[in-house]
């Protein structure tokens, strides 16, 4: 739109062809022109012409540049650019050197831009990294082992304190954990759980899933 | 009154209708057709049978003009042709060639 609007301010008195108004015949000229009503048969301009929502061309156009918010049938020619706006329908052939067609217009038919440069078409595309799925990263079974390692701890200490009274009060409880729950007979269980849930857990529980677009 | 201009660059070969005003100020070969007011100015041309409401004509016409209220030459204008519209005005200075018919009665 930026385009648009440049190009109808820099000039001061361009052709418009109102919405009620139908031409139809050869339309030729070298000034810009504005649609916003009906061109059928055949455009020809050396500047830009501008087909407004309301406009309708149904015509063969050969102009320097055209800016497409309506409706075009046939096939635009342009020696510069022609755009197709969020507003713009069409069907016919494109041939130009910049063919800019924007998301929501809509097209049919082919687009001619000449010779297209080979170095650039591969560096414009954007390499896409994509999040690697990590395997083996599945113990989430081991999850609940906690609970049970840490409730059952809390039991035994009331008598190791009770085996040795003063000496260290506070930190008894961790080592009697390891110590009760080897002695306890569930150290198959208890003591491979306690170090690894924090790390496994929280990547178990990310599944990505990659997909591949099919080209 | 934005409505249609044809710019002083710009040549329409072919048929004009519509049911606005319509301002020439290029030239325009065919039929033009209007439910409104047509302004032909100083700088345009016109090859062409007109069918409208209004003619207001300071450039040049060739052709028929048919008018259902009012068809106006201004001072420098060049019309040949026939005009048909129960008023015509013609300035001082128009020069004009061709049949005029103000006959109320077909309206």
């Amino acid at each position: 739109m930026a385009i648009a609007k440049e190009v109808a301010g820099a000039a001061g008195n361009n052709t418009v062809v109102g919405p009620s108004i139908l031409i139809s015949g050869k339309l030729t000229g070298d000034e810009d022109l504005t649609v916003r009503g009906r061109v059928e048969g055949e455009l020809t301009l050396s500047k830009t012409l501008i087909v407004e929502t309301t406009g309708v061309v149904k015509a063969n156009v050969a102009v320097r540049n055209a800016i497409v918010s309506g409706v075009v049938v046939g096939n635009i020619n342009a020696t510069e650019s022609v755009e197709l706006t969020r507003e713009g329908r069409m069907v016919g052939d494109i041939h130009a050197p910049r063919v800019i067609i924007v998301d929501g217009a809509s097209f049919r038919g082919r687009v001619d831009m000449g010779e297209v440069e080979p170095g650039r078409v591969p560096a414009s595309r954007p390499v896409v990294t994509r999040p690697m799925v990590r395997p083996g990263a599945v113990t989430v079974p081991s999850r609940p082992a906690i609970p049970v390692a840490r409730g059952r701890p809390t039991p035994p200490p009331p008598p190791p304190p009770a085996a040795r009274p003063a000496a260290k009060p506070v930190p008894p409880p961790p080592p009697p954990a390891t110590a009760t729950s080897g002695a306890a007979g569930a150290a198959g269980r208890g003591e491979p759980a306690a170090p690894v849930p924090p790390v496994v857990g929280a990547g178990a529980k990310k599944k990505v899933v990659v997909k591949k677009k099919a080209r | 009154m934005a409505n249609t201009v044809i710019g002083s660059s710009i040549v329409i070969d072919g048929e004009i209708s519509g049911d606005e005003d319509l301002v020439i100020q290029g030239t325009v070969k065919g039929k033009i057709s209007l439910k409104e007011s047509l302004f032909v100015e100083g700088s345009g041309v016109v090859e062409a049978d007109i069918e409208t409401q209004n003619v207001e004509i300071a450039g040049r016409v060739t052709g028929n003009i048919v008018a259902s209220d009012k068809v106006e030459l201004k001072q420098d204008c060049r019309v040949v042709g026939d005009i048909k519209a129960p008023r015509i005005l013609i300035a001082d200075g128009a020069s004009f060639k061709g049949n005029v018919d103000m006959d109320q009665k077909e309206r």
